[in-house]
Parts: C-alpha cells; sequence; structure tokens
C-alpha cells in the first residue's frame, strides 16, 4: 500500500509541463512565431520521442516537416516518426540527417525508392508497413505519440481550428497525443478572429504557429475523362453488368483509377439504359472525385462519405448538401478515420487495382527495389469477419447452405493482363515475396490476399473466385482470364469452357456485352470541360486539367 | 521544386558535337582549357573518324558537357544535383565542385585509353527492351561461360538493360532475349564489354590514379553510378568515377532517386538526348529537356522561370 501511494500517476503529464515552461522564452501565448518555429520544435521534441507528422496522400503538414528537417541533429535525435504517408523529400531527409531513426508508416508511393534504399543502408529502422486505420488504431494502443504535427486552414487565438473540407486525419491524430499528455501543434494558413466552424476545440492544442505558405494539398484524384480508353469502358461495362446488377450492390468504395472512373460516368449512359438506376451504386464512400458529378447530377447517388477532399470540389460539395457531409458553413466535413470504417464494414463492395496478381489472386503494388506500402486498400480490400448487417449483395457471396453461413463483402479486382511498358500484371510469383527478403521484413508486403478476393476482372472477362471450391479451381479461372500473361498461358481452353458453362467465369459475350460498343461515346462527360457543365459551374478544376 | 543536370555517356556521341556548341564565352574558355590540356587543338577529336576511338569519344562527351554546364553557372543557373552515365559522371563531378575540368580530362583520356588496351576485339554491349533486369540478369547467368563471358549491366529504365561481354554470348543472349518476347534486343556500337567485371582491372588502374588526384567535397549532391545514391562524400566520389567502368549504371533508380528528392525540371548537357529519351518515359511527373534539341537559351530560360 506504502509504494503505490509513492508512484505518481502524472509522469507523463509533469513532463509535458515542463517542456511548455521552457517555451516561455520563445512564445508568452500558444502562438509560436513562425521563424521561431525550429527553435520551437528544439524546445518541445526530446531526443527519442514518438512524434506524429501530419500527411496522407493529400494534405500534408509541409511547413512543420520541413522545419524538423531543420532541426539540429544534436539536439534532436532518434526520433521514432509516425507517418500516415511518406511523401514529401524532407520526410525522409530526417533519416538521412539523423534526426529519425525509427518509422512507422502505411503508404510511401512518392518515396518508395529511397524507402527501399535507406533500409537496405541501414539508415532506418522499420516498425511496420501498416493500413491507415491500423496505424491510427496504435496510436491509441502502443504507439501513442508524445508529439502530433499536424496542419489546419485557419486558427483563432484561443487555437481553435477550423480544418475546412480537407479535415481528413487531423482530429484522430490530435485526439491520440492531446488526451496522453502529448504536445500537439498545428500549422495553420491564417490567424482569424471568427472561424467559419470549429472542427477541433483549442483546448487540445497547445501551440498554433502560421505557416510561411498554405499546406501542401495536391488534387490527386481527379480523373480526366479523357485519357479513359475503350478497354477500361469495356471494364467498366462488364462490372456494371456482371458484378453491380448481377449481385444487387448498393453501397461501395471506389479506387481512383481511370478504369473506376469509368463505371462512375457509365452510370447515367449505360447503367441508365438496362433500368439500374435506384438499383445499385446509391451509398458511397468515396472522395469527392469530379468524375462522380454525373451520376450525381442524374440522380443516381444519395450520399458519399469521404476520406478526404479534392482540390476545386470546394463550392460542388457545398451546393449538394444532401450528398455531401457538410458542416453549417456549407464546406465539408471529410474525415479519413470514419470513412475508413464505413468502407470497411459499412459498404457492399471495394474496386481496386494492382500491378501484380499471382495465380492464387494475391496482390501487391511492391515491385522490386520500390517500397510502396499499401495506404488504405487492405481496409478497403477484405472481407472483415466482424461484419453483421446483411446486404442483398453481402448475402449473395453466400454459397453454402450451413445455417451459420454469412455473407461476404465483395472484393473486386480490375487490372489489364499487361501494365504499361508491356510487363505482365499477371506473374507467377510477387516481387513482394523477393522484397521480404531483399528488405528483411517478417511478412511479404501483400497488398490484398488473394482469399479475400471476390472477382477479377479483365479486358477478357470476369472470374467469379467467391463461387470456386478449391485452389486449384481458383488457379484454373484467374488463369482463364489472364490474356496472354506466363499465368493465362498456362489455362487450359477445355477447362475453361466448363468454368464459363458452370459461371465461374464470364466473357463479354456471356454478359451481352459487345466488345465494339465498349466506345468512349458511352462516357457521360468526355473530358473536364463537359464536367464543369454537368456541375452548373460549380466544380472549378485546378489549372492543369484545363484545356479551354 | 528542384533542378538537377544530367550529364551523357558514351552512345551520345556525333560527329561535329564540339563545333556545334553554343557560342557562350564560358564555353569558348572551356575548349581553349581542354586545347592548353590536351596540348592538341580539341577540334580535330569530333571527327567521324576520330570518334572511332573511344578516348576520343569519352573526351569529347567531357568536353561539350562542361562547356555548356559552364554556360549555366555563368548565367547564374546552379542545379540542386547532377548525374552522369557513365563518363559522364567525369562533366557531373566537374559541375558539382568535387573536380577540377583539367584533371578530369586527364583522367578521361587514361580511362578511355585503358579501356582500349583491356579488349582490342570480339567484346561489346547490346540492349534489350521489354524486359526486367532480373530477366536479363537470369538470361545472361544462364548463357555466360568462361570463354564467352556475358553480364547483364546497365538498368537504364525498368524494361531497357544493356548486357555486355563477348560479342558471340552477347548475340546468344539476344537471340534468347527475341524469342522470349523482347520489344528490340540489338547490338550496341560500342566496342568495349564496359560495366561488367571483365572491366576490374581498368577500375583499379583507375582508381590508383584517382588516388593523387585532388577531389573535393561537392557543394551540390553528385549522384552515383553504382550505388544510386546521392553521395556528398569526396572518397565516395572517387570510388565512384573509378569504379563506374566495371559497374553497372544504375540510371533508371538514378533518375527516379533525383524525382523522390523533389527535381521537377531535368536539363541534358549535350551532346545528344539519349538520357532525356528515358527520363520522360520513366518520370512522367517531372520535365526533362535536353541543350541539343531546345538550346540554350530555351534551357536558360527554363531554368531560371523554373527556379525563380
Amino acid at each position: 500500500m506504502q509504494a503505490a501511494k509513492q508512484r505518481s500517476w502524472n509522469t507523463r503529464l509533469e513532463a509535458k509541463q515542463k517542456r511548455l515552461e521552457k517555451m516561455k522564452g520563445i512564445t508568452s501565448n500558444r502562438i509560436i512565431p513562425t521563424r521561431q518555429i525550429v527553435e520551437a520544435l528544439e524546445t518541445l521534441i526530446m531526443p527519442g520521442d514518438r512524434v506524429v507528422l501530419e500527411g496522407n496522400n493529400q494534405k500534408q503538414a509541409s511547413f512543420l516537416s520541413a522545419a524538423l528537417a531543420q532541426a539540429d541533429p544534436k539536439k534532436l535525435f532518434d526520433l521514432h516518426m509516425i507517418m500516415s504517408s511518406i511523401s514529401r523529400p524532407e520526410h525522409l531527409d530526417l533519416f538521412e540527417y539523423g534526426i529519425a531513426s525509427k518509422v512507422d508508416f502505411s503508404y510511401a508511393g512518392p518515396q518508395s525508392l529511397r524507402m527501399a534504399q535507406m533500409l537496405e543502408d541501414g539508415k532506418l529502422t522499420m516498425g511496420e508497413i501498416h493500413t491507415y486505420v491500423e496505424l491510427y488504431g496504435r496510436l491509441f494502443i502502443d504507439l501513442i505519440p508524445s508529439v502530433a504535427l499536424v496542419a489546419a486552414d485557419k486558427a483563432d487565438s484561443e487555437g481553435n481550428l477550423y480544418t475546412g473540407p480537407n479535415t481528413e486525419e487531423t482530429p484522430t491524430l490530435v485526439e491520440a497525443a492531446g488526451f496522453s499528455s502529448g504536445i500537439v501543434i498545428a500549422q495553420v494558413n491564417e490567424l482569424t478572429d471568427e472561424l467559419p466552424r470549429v472542427d477541433i476545440p483549442g483546448s487540445w492544442i497547445d501551440f498554433v504557429v502560421v505557416a510561411d505558405k498554405p499546406y501542401q494539398l495536391e488534387p490527386l484524384f481527379t480523373r480526366d475523362p479523357r485519357h479513359i480508353t475503350d478497354i477500361q469502358i469495356l471494364q467498366a461495362m462488364m462490372v456494371i453488368r456482371g458484378i453491380y446488377e448481377k449481385h444487387g450492390v448498393k453501397s461501395l468504395n471506389h479506387g481512383i483509377g481511370y478504369n473506376t472512373a469509368a463505371i462512375e460516368l457509365l452510370l447515367p449512359t449505360y447503367g441508365e439504359s438496362l433500368g439500374l438506376k435506384g438499383k445499385i451504386c446509391r451509398h458511397w464512400a468515396l472522395n469527392p472525385h469530379p468524375t462522380l458529378i454525373p451520376a450525381i447530377e442524374s440522380g443516381w447517388v444519395e450520399s458519399v462519405h469521404c476520406f478526404g477532399g479534392e482540390v476545386g470540389m470546394e463550392k460542388y460539395v457545398a451546393a449538394r448538401r444532401d450528398v455531401f457531409f457538410t458542416g453549417h458553413d456549407g464546406s465539408l466535413r471529410s474525415n479519413r478515420t470514419l470513412c475508413q470504417l464505413a468502407g470497411q464494414y459499412a459498404v457492399d463492395l471495394f474496386v481496386g487495382s494492382s500491378l501484380q496478381i499471382d495465380e492464387a489472386g494475391n496482390s501487391s503494388t511492391v515491385t522490386r527495389g520500390r517500397l510502396a506500402g499499401f495506404g488504405g486498400a487492405p481496409n478497403m480490400g477484405h472481407d472483415p469477419g466482424g461484419r453483421r448487417h446483411s446486404s442483398q449483395a453481402w448475402l449473395d457471396m453466400m454459397t453454402d447452405t450451413d445455417p451459420l453461413a454469412r455473407g461476404r463483402k465483395l472484393v473486386v479486382q480490375v487490372v489489364e493482363t499487361f501494365q504499361n511498358g508491356n510487363k505482365p500484371v499477371f506473374v507467377e510469383s510477387l516481387d513482394a515475396a523477393g522484397a521480404k527478403a531483399d528488405i528483411g521484413l517478417e511478412t511479404a508486403p501483400v497488398m490484398i490476399y488473394g482469399q479475400d478476393v471476390t472477382h477479377i476482372v479483365t479486358e477478357e472477362g470476369i472470374a467469379y473466385l467467391y463461387k470456386t471450391d478449391s485452389m486449384e479451381e481458383r488457379r484454373q479461372a484467374i488463369a482463364a482470364i489472364a490474356g496472354v500473361t506466363p499465368i493465362g498461358l498456362k489455362h487450359d481452353i477445355k477447362a475453361s469452357e466448363k468454368l464459363r458453362r458452370e459461371g465461374l467465369i464470364a466473357l463479354p459475350e456471356d454478359l451481352g456485352i459487345r466488345r465494339t460498343d465498349a466506345k468512349r461515346s458511352l462516357l457521360a462527360a468526355k473530358n473536364v470541360e463537359e464536367l464543369v457543365e454537368w456541375s452548373e459551374g460549380l466544380y472549378e478544376p485546378p489549372a492543369k486539367f484545363r484545356s479551354w | 521544386m528542384k533542378l538537377a543536370f544530367v550529364f551523357p555517356g558514351q552512345g551520345s556521341q556525333k560527329n561535329g558535337m564540339l563545333h556545334s556548341l553554343p557560342d557562350h564565352p564560358a564555353a569558348l574558355e572551356v575548349l581553349q582549357e581542354a586545347r592548353e590540356v590536351i596540348g592538341e587543338n580539341v577540334l580535330v577529336l569530333d571527327t567521324d573518324k576520330a570518334l572511332k576511338s573511344t578516348v576520343s569519344v569519352q573526351l569529347s562527351l567531357l568536353i561539350s558537357s562542361v562547356a555548356v554546364s559552364k554556360a549555366f553557372k555563368a548565367e547564374g543557373v546552379i542545379p540542386d544535383f547532377v548525374a552522369g552515365h557513365s563518363a559522364g559522371a567525369f562533366g557531373a563531378a566537374v559541375m558539382c565542385g568535387a573536380m577540377d575540368f583539367s584533371d578530369a580530362l586527364e583522367m578521361v583520356k587514361l580511362r578511355g585509353e585503358l579501356m582500349e588496351q583491356a579488349f582490342p576485339s570480339g567484346y561489346g554491349m547490346g540492349v534489350i527492351t521489354g524486359f526486367d533486369a532480373r530477366t536479363v540478369n537470369e538470361l545472361a547467368a544462364a548463357i555466360s561461360s568462361e570463354e564467352n563471358p556475358v553480364y547483364r549491366s546497365n538498368i537504364n529504365a525498368a524494361d531497357q538493360v544493356t548486357i555486355s561481354g563477348s560479342i558471340p554470348g552477347i548475340k546468344e543472349v539476344l537471340d534468347q532475349a527475341g524469342q522470349r518476347g523482347a520489344r528490340t534486343a540489338e547490338l550496341l556500337n560500342v566496342s568495349v564489354p564496359s560495366h561488367c567485371p571483365l572491366l576490374n582491372s581498368v577500375g583499379d588502374s583507375l582508381y590508383d590514379k584517382l588516388a593523387s588526384v585532388n577531389i573535393r567535397v561537392p557543394y551540390i549532391p553528385y549522384a552515383a553510378n553504382r550505388t544510386a545514391r546521392l553521395l556528398r562524400d569526396s572518397e565516395q566520389i572517387r570510388e565512384d568515377l573509378a569504379y563506374n567502368v566495371s559497374h553497372p549504371v544504375r540510371w533508371y533508380e538514378i533518375s527516379s532517386l533525383l524525382c523522390e528528392h523533389g527535381t521537377r525540371l531535368l536539363i541534358e548537357m549535350p551532346p545528344g538526348n539519349v538520357l532525356t529519351t528515358l527520363n520522360k518515359r520513366t518520370l512522367p511527373g517531372a520535365r526533362s529537356v535536353s541543350v541539343d534539341e531546345n538550346g540554350l537559351d530555351n534551357c536558360l530560360f527554363l531554368a531560371k522561370r523554373f527556379c525563380s
């Protein structure tokens, strides 16, 4: 009893207060002068700290990351960085300069070569490669942050934050640090007396700093319909007919490829001609893609919850409040964590794509010497065993009569059999298997495991993998639609005919689709200008997408 | 947004390349300095006949690329990174301040001479497009023998890889690659099996000679041929300059690395546009231009607007 009384239960809080005490030389309120940010970071952060740095595939706390990279490695070293997305050069400079030594992350697409090189050179120690929600989850369990560095649009003098349409992961990161005696520093574009709305209360924020320029925000999810090909249109027709209509898919999440943009743009034309409005694609977990505008305008889409925003879509979203989640100021309220959970549990179907698929249907975007990570795809692209709510599509995946049988989420991969540069997508073994040995990972960086995939769509046809009842049958079904890749060349014509008769694969003609009908003229909008017209001028595309 | 200068290697040479350099005082100064160091009029190096010798080729490449990079410097354009392909590494080393031009001339001359002496005939290089490095590695390893050695050498792009070795060995690998569906598989007009272990002794001799050359810490990072890492250390640059001759050039990784470090404009020094063509395919997110195609004035304009 005596020992328990002597123990302090506030060590984290006391440590925080000591750090705050030292800040008095820099600021007497919660506003850090812009020019003193490096000094402030050196004061507030200690060697060995776990530091969360905001940045996903869109919004980046770019001012704070650049400032941290300028810290003196004699003062700040051995930081354990936790970053959703390693996207900016200085994110890895932190390790190059010796400021940080360990990393836990989700996605490193724009720095994938350096990631692989620095691991090989022993310049950074890898925690794990996570999915987004897995990483967010660990912030509350065993990776509780000492410091969170985040980005917002505006703050007031009380530290209240307005994050605008791109709220994204800010609330989650702030919450993990703010309620565990961690320190929260927010960079803002602007300090103002009155905020349009409060997205994060000031009592969760320790310091605010006005950035020298607005946080980095990229229009990453905009796909110009001009680049959609006839093959992508053919695949989109097959998905609509052979999957959405067949299974009655009402809620879904898409990837950000041209093939899924084609699906979005075929709903008001091809989808309409099949009489499917109101029957499929009513509820979405998806960023506000501009290519979704025609489907929204023609009444296909009832609701869209968003991971993040998209540059140029602000006015459009504000004017379509029935569809999007918006605040009382009219701007979008996105939330990456909640949308990931919604996409994991609440939607019927996920459509993604991949760089490599093996004969069992495992897929990965990790190629030799490049360590890209996964982002959110594995959460979207798997069957969450915890789901209980039933829907027609989910129930449609049941293949046996066991009284305790349950449904499955539909996980669809849409790929062309060859990538650009004549590289086969269907391969005998994934490069990810080699990456495990090359980089010394405990498990191979597989993005979506074959057992979770219910359908694969190529320009050849659809494989209904959920119907297969053995690995051999699964291999045959994949080989049958793998074209002239090393896997496709193994297919046996007789076996394929049998699979076709039994409905385990379907070719376009089996779905009533004539290949010659797959033309760009089917797209509801053929270029960005037509998307603007559909939006009644509300969509304001960034300059790089304007051709007029 | 950052700027990189890239320096071409053998294969980019052209008849008259030194005669067609931009008329800029800094470039003319470089020609004059080269004349003084080599002891002859360098304008005889770029004739068809002279370019049959790898010594003239490598010297001409160095002189033209350094001449133009000094013109950029004189106009106030300094890149954030430099990278050279094979012999081009010496031009890159001069631009980043690691090496004096006069030392580079002497080293490149020696490099050419040693390469010429090492394999007078029967050896060379080939290029395969449509296969990745691993596939070409396997093909070459299966065919290589003591009598007819052949190695996978440079990785120029994800799907463009060279092989080096004896001519019969190379031809067999090219045949096999063609049969297995490579888009192209052809012999290169190079008479030395560069960038493979056959040139190990040349690398050693160059290293011995470079040991007495003054190599300094660069003021901008230099991308290494052998390791595809950015170097800021003079000793590592010395090793790269010596041994890139006997090791594969990892251009695909080098150019990707420059982009990951924030490079969005790559300017290729003369002669030619070989690296620009590769970079355009590999790096869709960056702008790649060559002084030969676009002209010095346009490239200067682009660089100034870009860096402002």
